[in-house]
């Protein structure tokens, strides 16, 4: 009584490669004989079973059949042999998967995740030094200048640093574009032309406030000269960099869905094929326990049981693992990640409509532009119908007597997001705050067009005020986001810690096993 | 036996499954990112942004930068097929489906943004004002266009941008597109023609090629334009192939080298730096 029949011997089961398709027979028909008449022939009968079987009978001894043991401890060893092939297998494929689960960690938790909050920063860094460098002009020698100044200086140091972080992961997308055989390098391009823009904008502002000091205050040619600079620098800010940065945290969010969708797959993937794999070994190491059982007249092959207890939990525990790797890496984008990026360009767009309200007061000849502009941009903040920016500020107003206004835009979107501890609120009140900016720009612009111009430059430190106040809401919603992600790639982190130590133990325990418990009844045969 | 036939299930069952994961990663054959063969909407009566050229063909700014995207999509230039939209059947043609892209002075707005995925800018135009040159004493910006009459071209934004956003009281006469406007104005049906400078550069020079009443530029813009390539909505992978391709355009010189090419001549002043693009959601 032989589990294996004698008309087909057994193959050894194909362990499939990690990454193609499983091999084409499965385990099954190893031996089955190639030639049957011409293959392809049209009008030839499939052969029988049976016949089939009579045939592979009478060629045994040649052909690839001869390669197939045939002694008790030739299955055996082939048996274990297939047992050890396969659990290499299962070890290659979940350290693979486990390897892309922690690669897409690493880009998404800890390279890109963060940097899009800095490049976010950046672009808030930028407006204010351009900002500041006005006021700094402005206000002509003193303690306003000063602290214009200061506050310069300190800003550029906080977009030095972000540019720099900036660069390194324009580095890294462009590593992977080259990989994909794309057009290469244009991040890392945009990371460069950053900074070089950077450094322009830096001597034009450093001769602007040099000109200016040698004016000794007042108007006249020299600060005529003065001001031309701080134009060109301004244009350089607003033509050149901002664009630039903006752009570059458009690139981080590609690259991270890229690197989401592309791991996310290859850990499912992993996952099948490290639960399939894991099955065809658990099957061998039953088929050689049977084979004993039966050869041998043995109960349970203690070591084998073991290895086989081993092999399934190690089967089942990597299969829980790059679940909850799945799981993690989702949270980490779809909680944390993509509502970071969302919120850090709605901060961006609404820093610089802000800068708009600045310049719709301070160059009347470009006041519909900045007007327009104005509108566009806080539409894609919080987006509402409406046909001009009265009309805008007058739904906004009245969307506040609502119980659940219909909002589109960045806000919008970020509605969706409430299930997180402490969103609805902190949401809630960035709209309010967003409501309250709105409601005082209108104020400054009915001032500006009932010819008040002096009053409402007076009414723009309320609204400034204002505008900080939404700012500050909007950073601490980014921040529960933050805290969202910051979890997830923890979580993700500690669950793939031990194990590219636990696969290789985990593998020598279980051969070892498997060795112990075949080579008693191999030295049977000596 | 039995055992070999489980063992066959189950590698069949992870061959599915495997496959399974395949298919989702390679879903967005769909996307322009992936196409071999592409049909652009372009403008047919936009002369230097979009236009017939007389042969069977189109030329200008937006047919230079149609040919440069597709060429960095990787579709050669004898696979890019022009179908002409207007402003008001782009949405509806993108939707359906009988064009992969706009490329057609299509300005990004919160509004469109809704139905449609909008890769770039690749140009920010701004909105100014087109006179017969005899009435250029009188009007010097867009609120001087009170009670004239102005062209109207359903699905632009044009004339709303006058009309609602800056609430000028402008009379509406409308043509169905821009060359339709430059023939009214020059018939007197019409008193001003108000649309993006780079289409009312390429208008003044045709209307001076062809001898017709001298026009005048007013010089006044009030507005930004974003000109955006329209892609079907969602197509987020095409879009951001296509604003890298933009991109690449501006670092490596081409953009302005078209620019230069089409506005050179016009007394616009070119913007040379990629713009700020809008995002791809």
């Amino acid at each position: 009584m032989t589990v294996v029949p004698q008309g087909t011997p057994a193959g050894p089961p194909a362990a499939p490669p990690p990454n193609g398709p499983p091999a084409q027979n499965g385990a099954g028909t190893g031996a089955q004989p190639a030639q049957n008449g011409a293959p392809g022939a049209a009008g030839v009968a499939r052969p029988s079973r049976l016949e089939l079987q009579r045939r592979a009978a009478a060629r045994r001894p040649t052909g690839v059949a001869r390669l197939l043991p045939r002694t008790v401890s030739g299955r055996v060893r082939t048996l274990a042999g297939a047992a050890v092939l396969v659990l290499v297998a299962v070890l290659a494929i979940a350290w693979s998967a486990i390897a892309n689960a922690r690669d897409g960690v690493r880009v998404i938790g800890h390279d890109a995740g963060p940097q899009v909050v800095t490049t976010g920063d950046l672009y808030f860094q930028l407006t204010d030094m351009d900002a500041q460098l006005a006021n700094a002009l402005l206000n002509g020698a003193g303690a306003g200048r000063d602290q214009a100044l200061a506050r310069y200086d300190q800003d550029r140091r906080k977009a030095g640093d972000a540019l720099l972080k900036a660069a390194n992961l324009a580095d890294e997308a462009t590593e992977k574009s080259t990989q994909k055989g794309a057009e290469k390098g244009t991040e890392e391009a945009t990371a460069r032309d950053l900074l070089d823009a950077f450094v322009r904008y830096e001597r034009l502002a450093g001769q602007a406030l040099l000109t200016d000091q040698r004016s000794e205050r007042g108007a006249g040619p020299v600060r005529d000269e003065a001001m031309t600079l701080y134009r060109q620098a301004t244009d350089l800010m607003k033509l050149d960099l901002l664009p630039k940065a903006y752009n570059l945290t458009l690139d981080n969010g590609t690259l991270v869905r890229h690197t989401y969708e592309s791991k996310k797959s290859a850990v499912q993937t992993g996952r099948a094929w490290t639960l399939g794999v894991g099955a065809l070994l658990l099957i061998v190491l039953v088929a050689l326990q049977l084979y004993l059982a039966a050869r041998f007249r043995r109960l349970l092959n203690p070591a084998l049981a073991v290895a086989t207890l081993g092999a399934l939990a190690l089967t089942a525990a990597a299969g829980v693992v790059l679940t909850g790797q799945t799981d993690h890496l989702r949270k980490a984008k779809e909680d944390g990640f993509d509502s970071m990026l969302a919120l850090s360009r709605a901060r961006a767009i609404g820093v610089s409509a802000n800068a708009d309200q600045t310049r719709f007061l301070l160059d009347p000849d470009r006041a519909d532009t900045y007007e327009q502009v104005f509108l566009s941009k806080s539409q894609s903040v919080l987006y509402l119908a409406a046909g001009n920016l009265k009309a805008y500020n007058d739904a906004l107003q009245k969307s506040a007597q609502e119980e659940r206004p219909k909002i589109l835009g960045f806000l919008g979107d970020e509605r969706a997001h409430s299930s997180l501890p402490g969103q609805p609120r902190a949401f809630a009140k960035v709209v309010d705050d967003w409501r309250r900016y709105q409601r005082d720009d209108r104020t400054i612009r009915n001032l500006a067009s009932s010819g008040q111009r002096a009053q409402a430059v007076a009414a723009r430190a309320a609204s400034a005020r204002a505008f900080t106040a939404y700012d500050a809401s909007l950073n601490e919603l980014v921040a529960i986001h933050r805290t969202a992600f910051d979890g997830a790639v923890a979580e993700a982190d500690d669950g793939t810690s031990g194990w590219y130590a636990v696969l290789p133990v985990a593998g020598l325990v279980i051969a070892a096993l498997v060795l112990l418990g075949v080579r008693p009844r191999l030295t049977e045969y000596r | 036996m039995r055992a070999r036939r489980i063992g066959g299930a189950v590698l069949a069952a992870a061959a599915v499954a495997a496959a399974g994961a395949c298919g989702v990663a390679g879903a967005g054959e769909d996307s322009v990112a992936s196409k071999d063969e592409l049909v652009i909407g372009v403008n047919p009566d936009q002369p230097g942004v979009g236009a017939r050229d007389g042969r069977g063909g189109y030329e200008g700014f937006d047919i230079d930068v149609a040919r440069e995207v597709a060429k960095r999509l990787g579709v050669p230039r004898g696979n890019v097929e022009f179908k002409e939209v207007s402003s008001a059947t782009r949405e509806k043609m993108l939707d359906g489906g009988d064009v992969d892209m706009v490329v057609a002075s299509y300005s990004i707005t919160p509004e469109r943004k809704r139905s449609v995925t909008f890769a770039g800018p690749y140009y920010v135009a701004h909105q100014d004002i087109l006179v017969r040159a005899s009435d250029a004493a009188s009007v010097g910006n867009v609120r001087d266009l009170k009670g004239r009459a102005l062209c109207k071209v359903p699905g632009s934004v044009s004339f709303p941008r006058v009309h609602d956003e800056r609430g000028v009281a402008a009379d509406p006469v409308e043509a169905k597109g821009y060359e339709g406007c430059l023939d009214l104005l020059s018939s007197g049906s019409l008193d001003a023609v108000s649309t993006d400078d780079l289409i009312l550069a390429g208008l003044a020079a045709r209307s001076a090629e062809r001898g017709g009443k001298p026009l005048r530029f007013v010089n006044a813009p009030f507005s930004d334009e974003p000109y955006g390539i329209g892609v079907r909505r969602g197509d987020v992978d095409g879009c951001e192939a296509v604003n890298k391709a933009i991109t690449g355009m501006y670092q490596d010189g081409t953009a302005v080298k078209l620019l230069r090419a089409s506005f050179g001549r016009t007394d616009l002043k070119i913007t040379t730096t990629v713009p700020q693009f809008e995002g791809c959601d």
